[in-house]
């Protein structure tokens, strides 16, 4: 397999709004409305703002479980994730379990290779159409 | 009015082990790492790879401990501006605390660390072709 491009990286903020305002007020980015929201599968909901050929996530727990709920409880905000996309998601896959690593079933051209597989960094490999 | 930011210039993955982490993403995520060099002033361990426009750079300490678990973590980016004294200005003048624009070690280059508001995000600014390149002809 072979990476083709950082297509996110993942921020977590305690307060979805209060981080796009600081983002679009300070620093001059927009809020691309026809993606994100919530995402109850994920206990999160998220904003996307581009910049160049990349996006930044901004990613708010919802409650108390899962990974993000997680990240700020321990670390409150930050950077807590990169995205990849790949050409065919099904192969980096089988590819990553093919070296041992740990990685979700993928979903909506979307899976998560365990931080563990990582040395501790949080990806995504993503399949855009 | 914002910064002038035109993309993300790199993401730092800091670890205790640049070298092994920089192999592990080359090994498994196809990532060609295209450079490796010693950060002058720290002697950190710097190791970079590009995907695209953005640079992935992995960075470590001077000296590996090698019976130690490589640990590693998503650090903070750095994004590229039209013009960094503009910027460094406008945050500034928001009530940022911004360093002032010194020369990076990318060739030309000059970078400026923004300190907080940022959503927690460790965060510079980087201008490209705001110094002459030393050795270039002019």
């Amino acid at each position: 397999m072979k990476a083709k491009r950082i297509d996110h990286i993942g921020i977590v903020v305690k307060d979805l709004d209060t981080a796009l305002g600081t983002y679009a007020r300070n620093f001059g980015f927009t809020v691309d409305a026809a993606r994100g929201g919530s995402v109850a599968a994920l206990g999160i909901k998220n904003a996307f703002m581009p910049v160049g050929e990349s996006d930044l996530e901004f990613i708010q727990p919802l409650g108390e479980d899962g990974p993000v709920a997680q990240f700020a409880k321990e670390r409150g905000e930050g950077t807590f994730m990169l995205s990849i996309e790949v050409d065919d998601i099904d192969a980096a896959v089988e590819h990553l379990r093919g070296l041992g690593a740990r990685v979700g079933a993928p979903s909506n051209g979307v899976a998560f290779v365990s931080a563990k597989s990582a040395h501790g960094v949080n990806l995504q490999l993503i399949q855009r159409q | 009015m914002g910064i002038g930011a035109t993309h993300i210039d790199h993401i730092v993955i800091s670890s205790n082990n640049s070298g092994a982490v920089a192999q592990t993403f080359a090994d498994n995520l196809g990532i060609e790492i295209k450079r490796k060099m010693i950060r002058p002033g720290t002697s950190a361990q710097l190791a970079f790879a590009k995907l695209q426009e953005v640079v992935l750079e992995f960075a470590g300490p001077p000296e590996v401990k090698p019976d130690e678990e490589v640990k590693a973590k998503l650090w903070g980016m750095v994004l590229a501006v039209e013009d960094i004294d503009a910027a460094v200005s406008e945050l500034r003048a928001k009530g940022y605390t911004v360093g002032d624009p010194t020369k990076a070690v990318q060739p030309g280059a000059k970078i400026a660390t923004v300190k907080g508001g940022t959503s927690g995000v460790p965060f510079a600014l980087i201008q490209y072709n705001a110094l002459p390149i030393e050795g270039a002809s002019s």
